[in-house]
Parts: C-alpha cells; structure tokens; sequence
C-alpha cells in the first residue's frame, strides 16, 4: 500500500470539511477522487502532499508516518490546480528545481530535465518562461516539475480544470501514459465524471467530507452501494417499493431479495437502481423481449449521437415511487437510452410506449438515521425513550445533542444502555442547541428527527424556567420550520404506544406519510388506524348515507375516497402492520381531535404539505393545530422524504 | 440578413478605426488648451525652479560650484547624508520584508490589523513630530535614556538619533509596495517549492524574493530618496553641530541663513541631481516590471 489514510479529519472554523475519511491506495494504482467543488477532496490531497495538517488521523506513505512531517520531507509531486509554475524561471529551471533543492549533480539534472521535457511532449521549450505558453503546456510542465525527483506519490489537484475539452482529452491520455510507464501511485481529484471513468483504476466518491465509496470505475456505475452513489455517478433511475414474501415487483419485473438479508430489511423498502441502457422501449408489450414494467408516454427525447435518451412518464404504479420526487407529477419518470440504429421502433414525443428492464441493481439497505435533540425537561424524556424503541427494533444509526449539562441525564444513560456505541452518536456541547441541530440537520441526511414539544401552554409555562439557559432548551419550533425530514414532537403525558392514528386528510402528500407511519409503528408494535376526514360543512347536515338516496357525486367522492384508504391498508398491511381504516365528515381538525380521544390513540402521524412548518402559529395550519391542541405526540412527515 | 449582418459589421468596425486614428493624430482644439494647462503647470512647479536653482549654483562658475561642495563642512554632511540612508533603507527593506510577509502571510497573528494600521503612522504624523518623540524617550529624564546610558550609547545629537529618525519616517515605503505582491502571487508558488523539497529559506530566496523584486526595488529606492531628502526629523534630534550632525539639507539650510548662496545652491543642486537618478531607475524599474 502506497498511500494509507487513517481516520483523516479536518476542521475550518469548527465545520469538518473532511470527515473521517480512511483510504488504501494500491502500489502504482490510479486513484481519483470524485466530488463537487467544496466536498473536501482537494483538502485531502493538500493533507497527504503536508500543506494541510490535519486535525485527526493519520497519513502513511510508502510504510512511513508522515503525519506530522512538513511537505519538504514527504517526497510527493504535487500538480497545482492553477500549475504554480515559478514564473520567473524558465521551463527547464522550473523542471530542475527539485533536482537542484537536493543538489543533484548539473549534468544529470540536465539528463532527467531533457527526459522528462521530452516525456510530456515539450522537448525544446526549455528556454522559454511559463507565460510564454499555453495553458496545456503548462500544465505539462506542472507534471513534469513533480516528476523530476522521483517522487513516492503523485498528487494532482484537478490538473484540467482550465483547460478546453479537447486539449483536456489529449492530456489525460497522455498523463495516463506516463503514469503507467512511470508506474507511479497517484491520486487525481476532480469534479469531471468522464475525466475520473477515463483515468481511473479505483474511483473515491466523497461529499461533504466523506467519502461514500471505492470501487472501480464499472462497479461503481453497475453495482453502486448508496443512492447517493447512483444518482451522482452517470444519469440513474431510482425507484423505491416495499417487499413483500421475500422478493420486490415492480411492473412484471420481480426481484429476489438477497439471501443475507435479515428478517427486518425484508420486510422494509428497497431502492431499484435502472441505468438509462438497462431500459428498453418498445409500441408493444411483445416487442420489448425484457420483463415488462408498464406503459407510459414519452415526455422527451435527446440525440446523442451513437444513442438517443428518451424520456418516459410511466402510468403510476402501485405501490413503486420515485426517490427523486417532482412535486405535482404522478408516476415514474424514467429514461431509456436507446441505440441510434433502431430508427423504426422509436416512438415521437407525446406517444405511448412500453417499458422494459434488461438489468437492474438492488441497492442495499442503509440503516435508518435517527436525530434526538434532548434538554432538561420532561418531554425530553419521552422523546427519548419513543427515539430509544424505534432505534433498538429498527436496529437505527442514532446521533443525539445535547446541552453540557446533559452526560448523567436519565435518558442519555439509558441511551447508552440500549444501543450498541457504534449505532450511537452523542453530542453535548455548550449552547447554542437549536443552531447545532440545525447545522447537523444541514449537513447530515436524516431519516427522523426526535423532538420535545413545548407549545402553546406548554411554552407559556416554561417560558418562566427558560431564562439563562434558553440556550440549551431545544427550541422545537424554530427547528421545525427549517427541518426538511420528519420529525415527532413528543408531547402530552407519556405513555405506551399501542395505536397510531395516521391522518390522510386535507391532501397532504399521501403514500410518503402512510409509509414512514408503518415502519414507526411496526417498530414501536402498534397498530394503525388509517383516518380520512372529508371537509365538510357540518350545517350541511348528517353525512350521507350509503344506498338508494345517495347522489352521484357523493357516490364517486365516497368511491374515491374507499380506494385511497384500501391502498394505504394495503401498504400498511403489506409493512406487517395491523390496520383499520376510518372515514370521517367535517372539520379536520376538530374531527381528528375527537378521534383521538374516541379510539384512545398514543400518537398522530399527518403530512405537512408546506416546506416550511410553523408550530407557533396554530392558526395557520392542520399540522401547527394538532401540535397545539392534541396532547398526544405528533410525527409530522415532511414532503421530502424519500424511503 | 447574412449580408446585412456583415455590412453592419464593417460600418462599425471602420467607424472605430476612424476615431481610433483622428484621436491620436488631430487633437481637437479643446484638448489643446488641456495639453497647454498642463505643460504650463510642469514648467511653473518643476522646471522653473530647477532652472533657478542651476543657475544659482553655477552663477559664479564652474569651479565655484565645486570648491563650494568640496569644503570639509560640505563633504562631512554629504557622506552623513548617503550614510543615514543607506541605514535606514538597509534596515527598512530587511524588516519592510519580514514585516509585510507576516501581515500579508500570516492571518492568525493577534494584532494583524492594528499594526497594518500603524504601518502608516510615519506618513500621518509631522516628522518634526516624530523627532521630537526621540527626545522624549531619550532625553535626558527619557524612558529609554537608562538603556541607552546603560549600553554606552549617545543617540541624541549623534548618529544613532539621527538614524533612528530617518528610518522611522522612511519605514512604510518597503512594506507598502511589496504588500500587493506578496498577495498577489499568493502562496501556491511557494507550496509547490515545499512539495519539491525546498525548505522555507530555500523556498523564500528562489521563489518569493523574485516575485516580489520589482516592488522591493522600487521600495528601496523610494526608501533612499526620503531618508536623503529628509529635514525636520533631523533637524529635531541632531542639533546640527557642524561637521558632526550636519546633514545634505540641514547644510542648504545653515548656508542659505548664512547668506552663502553658491554652497547651498550647489548642495540643493547635487541633492536634486541624485533625487533624479533615482526617478530615473524607479521608471526603468517600473517598466521592466510591466513588461514581464
């Protein structure tokens, strides 16, 4: 192993720009990291070349620890983004200028100048300065200046970024040769996907700081571990469906599950990844010659030269959703990509056509990601202990924050009790706890955040307490109005969670909030009453009655109405959940409310259909309403979800 | 359209040109009066005491002018003079160095912007001001004078005063003009010499020095011909005893009281030739700067 990083992190101002990033680099491999400007890549290169020191971890070239050994003494040739040529020393002093620091004898340094010069195509520009060049030279001199000393590693930081395509084509394949030539260990960082698949022996995925995955080049399009991977590397169709008997359906296309699946990730939901080739569109369901996932329209179509890229809206199916949602579009949006010969078969934009899948890749399931925002009042503590079943029985990666004062608070020992360390992440800090959940909300994709509610009333009364340490109280209505996932506000006396009353009404998102409200209850082993309130004016009199008297409208309302309701028992039942369905006519809110009481339920999941949740003001909508008025926790389910 | 795409092209295209070409060519008369004002302002502010200041140094001939300048007084004050500002330029330009490099490099270190603002204090205060600091600190009930007595060293009405004068008001210059510079090449040029095996010093002499030549040259020129041409900080903390603290221009002075118009005439005129020089090699340096 050339390059060996261990645990590397790095800090600016507090925020970790790399994030536990740990990384083997083979002997004379070719190793690009791939990410989007500010992902920290670069920062990883400028720590292993010694012009970052890291706040964490460690570096290992070639079997030594240099760590904390300063870039002289690291021997890496290091290729600057913007070539950092010297400008005021020729070519050929700029080559010789790591030969001369280490006082190599003047003709062999001319020998190793003349070789290299000539190794990157720029034999007889010695004489002339950087600024007489292009910037395709340059950058070839950059190269060969690292090269001179024979260095361990090389390091380039995104060497073509300033470049146009062409040249950009003509100095990759040219610096591919050299590298194995050479056989040099090197790391590339670069944005460029086209540029990573083309040089690369092993490609790195990192965002924000961490780095996702290694893997080859074909294995990370074909087989991807995260959809995060698939939809950043290459154009990805991902869709979501529940499993169920130990294979997934989409459309006619069935998938086993695999074998090393456990009981509980069967029964969850799995992400299908279809590259645009896997696909194949075909005017009849006969003609495609691929298991068939349905008929949709098409919507779009790109030439591409050697292929052409449709894009198809499929005709819903049940129970299969897009990961990537668009707001107010229904069914699958999917592109095909299809040979340029097959002229006659391609369908125009506006027709329809049928849709099959040659080639999938199941993605395996992450573990949930649960947030616990904990303080010192009571409601912490049944936020806590709701948080502390779903993370032992979904078997959930749990991050919890926290004032200082909170390392012997009852439910943070509990926490420890309960959970395995390595699911659990505790963070107690000094002040500034709305801001921090905040910041970790930005940075990390959470599937459910955990909140003590404090509202209405229950804010008056501790707004006398707050003073002083309003800091780390967890200020559950400024988090709910930036939070973009789900959150369940515990509140009300606690109590055991035997039936959840899942609320459809008033045309909130709709599958998204029935599906998170299954696995919550299936993991706290309740059972579900699916509730719709029909809006209705209460001096319209009684709610109409099924049979003879009943009119034509209300007949197709009430139909509608009984088919939503069979498809979310279906969902719910086909989660492993008991469940029963209930249909009421007036205000929702109050309707809700009094259903609570009646069916005696321990918690209300209902969508929020805006971005933006304003629990202080219950005036304005269902969702602050309920919180205000319920006493019973709320798991409010954002629009955003996407599992 | 084609067609009249490009004939509108070439109506604009020809319409540059022509005013291109009448601009440089005929001025209109408005630009002459411009021209005029300002040859007018150069002749009257510094040609025309250049020229009165000529003729006053050779109004009694050649010889005259010399004999005026080879007096003992004369020679003492000229090598005081050249002596003063090669101190205080030597010192500036080590110190201007180090000191931009750690406002410009280092970000971290406390009081960064106070003393980037302090860096100009000897522009902003009068230096006869400044002068008469010294004597405050080194005076005889001076907070430094125990130091200075303890060390056996005379600084007011002597040397090491009137250096220490100099190079106060002559500080900024070095580290203003290479300041830009240091930020502009920026660190990676020097990273790279890093990555490359070159220690800091290494790094420093081969890759920063150079890239900042152009404005450290032009620093120490200017350095030089503000520490030559300077009068009321010296003036304050030397005295002026003949032959001994008596600088270029304190001379000009003293001889100008003393009614002797040639020796002052000439020193002014050997002053003002030097000061030209200078100019000149501040031009030149300023052009092969721009040419790179």
């Amino acid at each position: 192993m050339s390059i060996i990083l261990t645990d590397l992190v790095k800090r600016y101002a507090g925020e970790a720009v790399v994030d536990n990033v740990s990384l083997e680099v083979r002997d004379g491999e070719f190793f690009v990291l791939l990410g989007e400007s500010g992902s920290g890549k670069s920062t990883i290169l400028r720590m292993i070349a010694g012009l970052a020191v890291p706040d964490e971890g460690s570096i290992v070239l070639n079997g030594r620890d240099v760590t904390r050994l300063p870039p002289q003494n690291r021997n890496t040739g290091f290729v600057f983004q913007n070539y950092s040529l010297f400008r005021h020393m020729t070519v050929a002093e700029n080559v010789e200028f790591g030969l001369r620091v280490h006082k190599v004898p003047r003709a062999e340094r001319a020998a190793k100048r003349d070789d290299l010069l000539a190794l990157v195509g720029l034999a007889g520009f010695g004489r002339r300065y950087p600024r007489q060049l292009s910037g395709g030279q340059q950058q070839r001199v950059a190269v060969a200046r690292a090269l001179a000393f024979s260095p361990s590693v090389l390091l380039l930081d995104e060497p073509f970024g300033a470049l146009d395509v062409k040249i950009r084509g003509q100095l990759r394949r040219a610096l591919r040769r050299i590298q194995k030539s050479m056989k040099i260990t090197t790391i590339l960082v670069t944005h460029d996907q086209e540029e990573a698949f083309e040089l690369a022996d092993r490609i790195g995925v990192i965002e924000r700081g961490h780095l996702l995955e290694v893997a080859a080049p074909a294995e990370l399009y074909r087989a991807p571990k995260s959809e995060l991977v698939a939809s950043f590397v290459g154009d990805a169709n991902l869709v979501a469906t529940p499993s169920a008997g130990g294979k997934i359906s989409i459309g006619e296309l069935e998938i086993p599950l695999p074998d090393e699946a456990g009981a509980r990730e069967r029964a969850g939901s799995w992400a299908v990844l279809f590259r645009p080739e896997d696909l194949v569109a075909a005017a009849s369901r006969e003609a495609l010659a691929a298991p068939v996932l349905g008929e949709g329209t098409v919507e779009d179509i790109r030439e591409k030269g050697a292929s052409r890229q449709l894009l198809v809206r499929l005709d819903p199916l049940p129970g299969v959703w897009p990961l990537k949602r668009e707001y107010g579009e229904a069914g699958l949006a999917l592109l095909v990509l299809l040979p340029s010969e097959r002229e006659a078969s391609v369908p125009a934009i506006g027709q329809k056509t049928w849709v099959g899948a040659r080639d999938y890749h199941l993605l395996p399931r992450l573990p949930w990601r649960l947030l616990l925002l904990v303080d010192d009042t009571a409601r912490s503590a049944y936020a806590a202990a709701l948080c502390e079943k779903v993370a032992v029985t979904a078997g959930a990666r749990l991050t919890v924050l926290g004032g200082a004062g909170q390392e012997t608070s009852p439910p943070v020992v509990k926490l420890r009790e309960s959970l395995p360390a390595s699911d659990l992440r505790i963070s107690l800090a000094e002040g500034g706890l709305t801001q921090r959940a905040l910041a970790e909300l930005e940075r990390v994709g959470y599937d459910l955040v955990f909140l003590p509610g404090a509202f209405g009333s229950e804010q008056e009364r501790l707004r006398g307490g707050r003073k002083g340490k309003a800091d780390e109280r967890v200020e559950s209505g400024e988090i709910a109005v930036q939070c973009p996932v789900p959150m369940l506000v515990a509140q009300g006396e606690p109590r055991e969670t035997r039936r959840v009353l899942l609320c459809t009404a008033a045309g909130e998102p709709g599958k998204l909030d029935v599906l998170l409200g299954a696995q919550l209850a299936r993991s706290l082993g309740a059972r579900v009453t699916l509730l719709h309130v029909e809006h209705a004016d209460p001096r319209w009199g009684p709610p109409p009655e099924e049979g003879p008297g009943e009119t034509t409208a209300t007949r197709r309302a009430r139909a509608w109405i009984e088919r939503h309701l069979e498809q979310g028992l279906r969902t719910l039942r086909g989660q492993g959940v008991v469940a029963e369905s209930r249909i009421r006519y007036g205000e929702p809110l109050s309707e809700i409310l009094a259903e609570v009481t009646e069916g005696d339920h321990d918690m209300i999941v209902v969508g929020a259909h805006r971005e933006r949740t304003y629990l202080d003001a219950p005036e304005r909508d269902l969702v602050a309403g309920l919180v205000h008025r319920a006493d019973r926790p709320v798991l409010i389910v954002k629009g955003k979800v996407e599992r | 359209m084609a067609e009249t795409a490009r004939s509108l092209d070439g109506e604009v295209a020809s319409g540059i040109a022509e005013t291109g070409a009448e601009g440089r060519t005929r001025p209109r008369p408005g630009e002459w009066v411009v021209v005029g004002i300002a040859l007018a302002y150069a002749i009257l502010l510094l040609f025309a005491p250049l020229a009165a200041l000529a003729r006053g140094a050779l109004s009694r001939g050649v010889r005259a002018f010399f004999d005026a300048l080879s007096t003992p007084d004369a020679l003492s004050a000229i090598k005081l003079t050249f002596l003063l500002a090669l101190g205080a330029t030597a010192i500036n330009t080590v110190f201007g160095v180090a000191a931009a490099w750690l406002l410009v490099r280092d970000r971290r270190f406390p009081g960064r912007r106070f003393v980037n603002g302090m860096v100009d204090l000897p522009f902003a205060v009068s230096p006869v001001i400044a002068g008469f600091m010294l004597i405050v600190l080194f005076g005889r009930t001076g907070w430094l004078a125990p130091l200075a007595r303890a060390a056996g060293v005379k600084v007011l009405f002597a040397f090491p005063g009137m250096l220490i004068a100099t190079t106060f008001i002559s500080l900024p210059f070095v580290i203003r003009e290479i300041m830009p510079l240091l930020g502009e090449i920026g660190e990676e040029e020097e990273n790279a010499a890093y990555t490359l095996g070159a220690g800091r010093w290494r790094a420093f002499w081969s890759v920063t020095l150079p890239g900042i030549r152009s404005g450290l040259e032009y620093g120490v020129l200017l350095t030089f011909a503000r520490a030559v041409g300077e009068v009321g900080a010296v003036l304050v903390v030397s005295g002026s005893i003949v032959g001994l603290t008596e600088t270029a221009t304190l001379f000009i002075f003293r001889a100008l009281d003393e009614r002797n118009a040639v020796a002052g005439y000439a020193m002014a005129m050997l002053l003002a030739l030097s000061s030209f020089v200078l100019l000149t090699a501040m031009e030149w340096i300023r052009r092969r700067a721009r040419s790179r």
